[in-house]
């Protein structure tokens, strides 16, 4: 990948075909439109193995066979690949592979799609010669609840192995026994857990890995597959769906190493039978559940906004960019109100967002590969992005990066770190702050250890969630720069956002104090928690919430149902009929991201266009015709008749998108910093400012503007108040003050600071996907073995854990690698959601062991 | 005592039970002179040198000059690592088995002057987990070299260093194939990797490695001692030294023989193992393991026995382990045990040898029951050549070389125990016995 390597051109079957040094000759050869039969070699598992034998060929002056997946070009080589020599070793081998494969191709799900099929064709012998007995396994069973496995099937490829030991990482899946009785399987006959574990059966050369939820649902005939891009988060994998009877029948990868390295997770591939829940909204209702006709919900939700002019807000989730626009404009335009934030919990003001969103700050995924070292900060990947999670392990086991990892909650990729830092729960602002002035080569603190790796690297790139909060990500200005990003050819940062379109809402507008193309504007509205606070107090009447379900998702649940319950009037787009839903007056339905037609942005800048492959359920119409309309009936017309309306709509907009086509997007994306419009991004032509990482206070940041950053004073949160030099996130320090505060009233339950996340599970995904079922999270409550000790729990005990009026009720679960007087719970999770015990502020528990309930 | 037709230069002192002691090995031949004065007075080249105008070949089957092996170690400050390869699992190869019993010193000291001439740190023997006893008597010998500082930190107060490491295998015939070793050691399930890389360049733990056979090490000390001319005088220009011979099967006296290489093999046969029993004939050999071409006894006896003779013959000379078979023996049997080992012991990594070694016992198995026709014989033949050539290491073509030399040089035997098979005529023959009864020959 470097650009050193030097171009080298040799001979394939009498063509020149030019190449990279280095590169296998397989790929050349593919380069130059020669067709070599591969099985096990796949270039997204790693180093090649040679175990399949297929890809056999003859070089000149080589007087045995090469395996063209293993030879590295080198300049005048001569191979050839059709003559007789090389032909025999093809019949060979398929042959071979035939003695003991079932050849049950009429009923096997891979039949017209497979690999060896098409192999055996092309390349075989055309007749067999085998009548001997094959080998004989029980078939299919489950190798986990997801994946069937059919040994019989199965040439041994080691493809799904491979996977499972060098990119997932969880080495689960091993080959058992040896020679022809070899077979793959688990130890001990466990289910294979993993949550990228589809992906085996999308590297499945034949029909011995399959999916229970495509098994015996179609034929390669009966299907058609349309590319697009999951949006159920951040990462925007770029996928396929399985489309048979306007239905999703299946979703696997559409290789784009710039967005998702040809993986995809197990939530966007087996989160589709949801498309088609019970739990959908599938036309407007109002409320009471009463369906009405889309002119008539229009006309109520008009007429309902109108009477509350410039007192309504709205708060955007799950929308492409084009619906973001609308929104948009519906508030700003139509309804006189600049109360409008796409973000769950407000965040830093427009000139931080400018500044990050500098193309020279900027790092795009594929910048993670060849990166000296990689900062997780404020994120769990695997958690939040799960994509990102295989990336990071990909660069550190490929490519040698040194990785740092520093968060609240231990994370699934500490394993290969070398360095890690836990801050308190709520102190992200103060360590970045201190990481940055480490890194700079100020006084030593708490971050010093994690600063010493980075400070050694060349290319540094930061990924970062933005549950850092707005003041830390103020400071990650300065992070940034003493990294020296900014001057640094493939380094930089990449958010992971809390909503799956994030970036490109914000760049649409939907923002309290920024309009389309990141403009900042003079009036400036409300961030999400003002909403709140706003909806409470009156000075708000009226909100608009599109795919978001503040119930559920945002902190502080008491608080928001306080403000919809004080709304007089509330009008939701909604995928499925939440709680949030429920308070509507006008509730629209929303598509999912199979049915949408629009565009996204992935948090690195890049255009990526949701096509529609399946049918709209019930009486569903596009998101971007029902929000034209509704500002049609508020009496402005922006002039959307269509999607390709609404996407121009968009690009005139957004001045740094402008020269972005629907063909320029394609299949693949663009990204808008690599457009000749990128230089209209405000403030572009401007070096990134220096910020000094040592100031403590800098002018032009909006902390007022941002409830839930700054320094924390809640009530009897000292203990884990900023405190520079004494190491606040140290976990003995947090010890001593948590036991030294525990005890204002004899025998009060013990308290614990709260930090809380999101697990990959919680939610819709598990609950509207039967297949998913068997993942559904339940609450627990994680805490080191010295605070278990302390408070005399052990893991599986149940407990109550209650934060001023509200509680819930989890099990134990001791981690060692949780810090002291740290507690973690799960964000909406049904029944206990950790979100009810936030109240915006950084919060403490008390635990309570509750007694056995004896039968 | 030793044959006349015996030269004992490894097995030199070897009935004394003496030598198998660190004491022993100095009173009897001297041993670890050479090692002190090695450490003390040479440069890697110059050992290095030595072994390369020695013309060593190696003895594990390769037959690849030792010396040359050994230069192509990058020079550099780097982890390096020499492995002894002590899984002699080969059916009928039974001679580093004798030699590290017998005389585990003289090993223990060819790995320390080998480590100084590649420049390896650490060294590993890798033994075969049956060879309990052998391992057994390579710690003792081991610890015995440490104790007297010719092993470990500062040997002899050279500041040189050699660790030494005696690693049991768990008992699979691929772990003797070099690079299924390497994995074998460091922890993994023993498969071959694929080469290049080699070794030499990137090996155990990814360091530059150098692999021997146990009697190649054992060679080092003497030819080390006593200069290149010294060992070219015995053997052939091609096949310089001599070489413990395996000789099992119908003959009289099964055993090792140390030979001068170049030997007539009649004089290996008949001579030294006294010839096959009362009564019977020799019918054919596999002149070098159960993985090299079967000769007939016509095309064999003549033969000088040496690397470049059964070259020419159309076999090879591999680890020096003659097995005879006489008249009684029935030649498809033969292929069959033949490929069931080899199927037993298939890593099943590549498609040819995986499944061409099942295929082929299948297909052997019917021949011996008589469900076969001539037509299987073809594509027996025809799938030994699918499998040459094809596979990611020696395994396959280790059955393959040996079954197809058999069908094409006795296919008249064959054709007559099927017919005879089909017609009942042999109600005995047994061809589901257990797996685990069959293989080896040791």
């Amino acid at each position: 990948m470097s650009p050193e390597k030097r171009e080298v051109t040799l001979t394939i079957d009498g063509r020149e075909v030019t190449a990279t040094e280095g590169e296998m000759l397989h790929d050349a050869a593919r380069e130059g439109d020669v067709e070599i039969p591969v099985f096990c070699y796949e270039p997204k598992l790693g180093a090649p193995v040679g175990a399949c034998r297929m890809c056999l060929v003859e070089i000149e002056g080589i007087p045995k066979l090469q395996t063209s997946c293993s030879t590295p070009v080198r300049d005048g080589m001569v191979v050839h690949t059709r003559t007789e020599q090389v032909k025999t070793a093809q019949n060979a081998v398929i042959e071979f592979l035939l003695v003991n494969h079932p050849l049950d191709c009429p009923v096997c799900d891979k039949g017209g799609e497979c690999p060896l099929q098409d192999n055996t064709m092309g390349w075989g012998p055309g007749k067999s010669r085998v009548i001997d007995e094959k080998r004989h396994f029980e078939k299919p069973i489950e190798l986990s609840p997801l994946v069937a496995i059919d040994r019989e099937r199965c040439i041994l490829c080691y493809r799904c192995v491979r996977f499972s030991q060098e990119v997932s990482e969880d080495s689960q899946l091993q080959l058992l026994d040896r020679g022809d009785r070899t077979y793959v399987g688990t130890f001990d006959d466990r289910p294979y857990v993993s949550p990228f574990q589809g992906n085996i059966t999308d590297i499945c050369p034949v029909g011995a890995l399959t999916n229970y939820t495509y098994r015996f649902r179609a034929r390669p005939w009966d299907i058609e597959q349309a590319g697009s891009v999951c949006t159920l988060c951040p990462s925007q994998c770029n996928v396929s769906f399985t489309v048979r009877d306007e239905k999703v029948k299946r979703v696997i990868t559409r290789d784009n190493e710039d967005v998702d390295d040809g993986w995809i997770c197990d939530k966007g591939r087996y989160g589709f039978e949801m498309f088609n829940a019970a739990e959908r909204v599938t036309e407007p209702r109002t409320k009471g559940g009463g369906k009405v006709s889309y002119e008539d919900a229009i006309a109520k939700a008009a007429s309902g906004l109108k009477a509350r002019l410039g007192k309504v807000a709205a708060i955007v989730g799950d929308a492409s960019n084009e619906e973001g626009f609308l929104i948009q404009e519906i508030l700003r335009q139509g309804l006189h109100s600049s109360s409008i934030d796409s973000r769950p919990a407000g965040g830093p003001g427009i000139d931080t967002i400018l500044e990050l969103a500098n193309p020279a700050r900027q790092a795009k995924v594929a910048d993670i590969d060849d990166a000296d070292a990689i900062l997780v900060l404020g994120t769990d990947p695997m958690g939040s992005s799960p994509i990102l999670d295989l990336r990071i392990r990909k660069a550190i086991r490929r490519n040698g990066a040194r990785l740092v990892v520093a968060t609240e909650r231990p994370t699934a990729l500490d394993g290969g770190a070398e360095a890690i830092a836990r801050y308190a729960p709520g102190q992200a602002s103060y360590f970045v702050g201190a990481l940055a002035a480490a890194v700079g080569g100020g006084v030593e603190n708490i971050a010093t250890p994690v600063a010493e790796t980075l400070r050694e690297a060349g290319k540094v790139v930061v990924v970062w969630g933005e549950r850092i909060g707005a003041s830390a990500t103020n400071e990650l200005l300065g992070l940034a720069d003493a990294l020296n990003v900014s001057t640094t050819e493939g380094a930089g940062l990449l958010e992971i956002p809390e909503t799956a379109n994030a970036r490109g809402l914000r760049e649409a507008g939907v923002l309290p104090d920024a309009g389309p193309g990141l403009g900042a504007l003079a009036l400036q509205g409300r961030g999400t928690e003002e909403i709140r606070q706003a909806l409470i107090d009156g000075d708000l009447d009226g909100v608009i919430l599109v795919g978001v379900d503040p119930l559920r998702d945002f902190g502080d649940t008491a608080a928001w149902t306080k403000a919809l319950d004080a709304a007089s009037f509330v009008v939701a787009f909604s995928t499925f009929a939440t709680a949030t839903a429920g308070k509507a007056d006008v509730l629209f339905p929303l598509e999912t991201h199979a049915e949408k037609d629009g565009t996204v942005t992935h948090p690195d800048g890049r255009l990526q266009r949701v096509r529609p492959a399946a049918g709209r359920p019930g009486d569903i119409r596009p998101g971007w015709q029902t929000l034209a309309n509704l500002s049609l009936a508020l009496g402005h017309d922006t002039g959307v008749t269509s999607q390709p309306t609404a996407f121009a709509a968009l690009t005139n907009a957004v001045p740094f998108y402008a020269s972005i086509t629907d063909e320029a997007i394609g299949g693949r994306g663009i990204r808008w910093q690599d457009t000749a419009s990128a230089s209209s991004l405000p403030g572009f032509e401007r070096q990134p400012e220096q910020h000094d990482p040592t100031a403590s206070d800098r002018p032009g940041l909006k902390d007022e503007a941002d409830p839930s950053g700054g320094e924390i004073h809640a009530p009897g949160a000292d203990a884990t108040a900023s405190a520079p030099d004494a190491g606040a996130g140290s976990p003995d320090t947090q010890r001593e003050r948590a036991s030294g505060e525990s005890v204002p009233v004899a025998g009060a339950p013990a308290t614990l600071a709260l930090g809380t996340y999101r697990d990959i599970w919680s939610g819709p995904i598990t609950e509207l996907n039967p297949p998913l079922k068997f993942l559904k999270p339940t609450q627990h409550l994680e805490l080191s073995p010295a605070d278990a000790h302390r408070l005399g729990l052990a893991s599986g005990d149940k407990v109550r854990v209650t934060q001023g009026d509200h509680s819930l009720e989890a099990t134990a679960l001791i981690k060692e690698r949780t810090p002291e007087g740290v507690c973690f719970l799960a964000e909406a999770i049904t029944g206990a959601n950790a979100n009810g015990l936030l109240n915006g502020h950084q919060v403490r528990v008390q635990i309570e062991k509750l007694a056995e309930v004896t039968a | 005592m030793p044959h006349q037709l015996e030269t004992r230069v490894l097995l030199e002192g070897a009935e004394d039970p003496r030598l198998a002691t660190l004491q022993g090995y100095k009173d009897i031949v001297g041993g670890y002179a050479t090692l002190e004065r090695a450490y003390k007075e040479m440069e890697q080249d110059e050992v290095l040198k030595a072994l390369e105008d020695s013309g060593l070949r190696g003895r594990g089957g390769a037959g690849f000059s030792m010396g040359k092996k050994a230069s192509f170690l990058p020079r550099g400050d780097m982890p390096k690592y020499l492995c002894c390869n002590a899984d002699e699992s080969e059916p009928g190869a039974f001679k580093d088995r004798e030699l590290m019993q017998r005389n585990p010193h003289q090993l223990v000291e060819g790995i320390a002057i080998a480590a100084l001439a590649s420049g390896a740190g650490h060294a590993f023997i890798f033994i075969r987990g049956e060879y309990d006893s052998q391992a057994d008597v390579l710690d003792a010998a081991v610890a015995e070299a440490y104790g007297a500082g010719y092993l470990g930190k500062d040997i002899l107060g050279t500041g040189r260093d050699l660790e030494l490491v005696v690693h049991r295998g768990a008992g699979a015939y691929i772990c003797g194939e070099e690079t299924a070793l390497l994995d074998a050691l460091e922890g993994k399930r023993g498969n071959p990797r694929l080469k290049p890389p080699f070794p030499a360049v990137q090996g155990l733990y990814g360091g530059p490695t150098l692999i021997n056979n146990v009697e190649t090490l054992s060679n080092v000390p003497r030819i080390v001692a006593k200069g290149a001319e010294w060992f070219r005088q015995y053997g052939t220009e091609q096949s310089p030294g001599t070489k413990v011979v395996s000789i099992s099967g119908g003959v009289r006296r099964p055993g090792n023989y140390e030979i001068s290489l170049g030997l007539p093999t009649r004089d290996l046969i008949y001579d030294l193992a006294g010839g096959p029993l009362p009564g019977r004939r020799v019918k054919a050999i596999y002149p070098g393991g159960s993985s090299s071409p079967v000769l007939t006894a016509a095309e064999a006896m003549d033969l000088p026995y040496s690397f470049e003779a059964m070259a020419g013959a159309g076999s090879m000379l591999g680890s020096g382990s003659v097995i005879v078979a006489d008249d009684t023996v029935s030649i498809p049997h033969m292929a069959l045990r033949t490929a069931r080992f080899y199927h037993h012991e298939s890593c099943g990594k590549c498609a040819p040898c995986r499944e061409g070694t099942n295929w082929t016992v299948k297909m052997l198995e019917r021949v011996v029951r008589g469900e076969a026709t001539p037509m299987d014989l073809d594509i027996i033949s025809s799938v030994q050549e699918n499998i040459m050539g094809n596979c990611l290491c020696v395994l396959g073509d280790s059955m393959a070389m040996p079954v197809s030399a058999m069908v094409r040089k006795f296919r008249g035997e064959f054709e007559q125990v099927m017919a005879e098979a089909a017609e009942g005529i042999d109600p005995h023959v047994v061809v589901d016995a257990p797996a685990e009864t069959l293989g080896a020959a040791t």
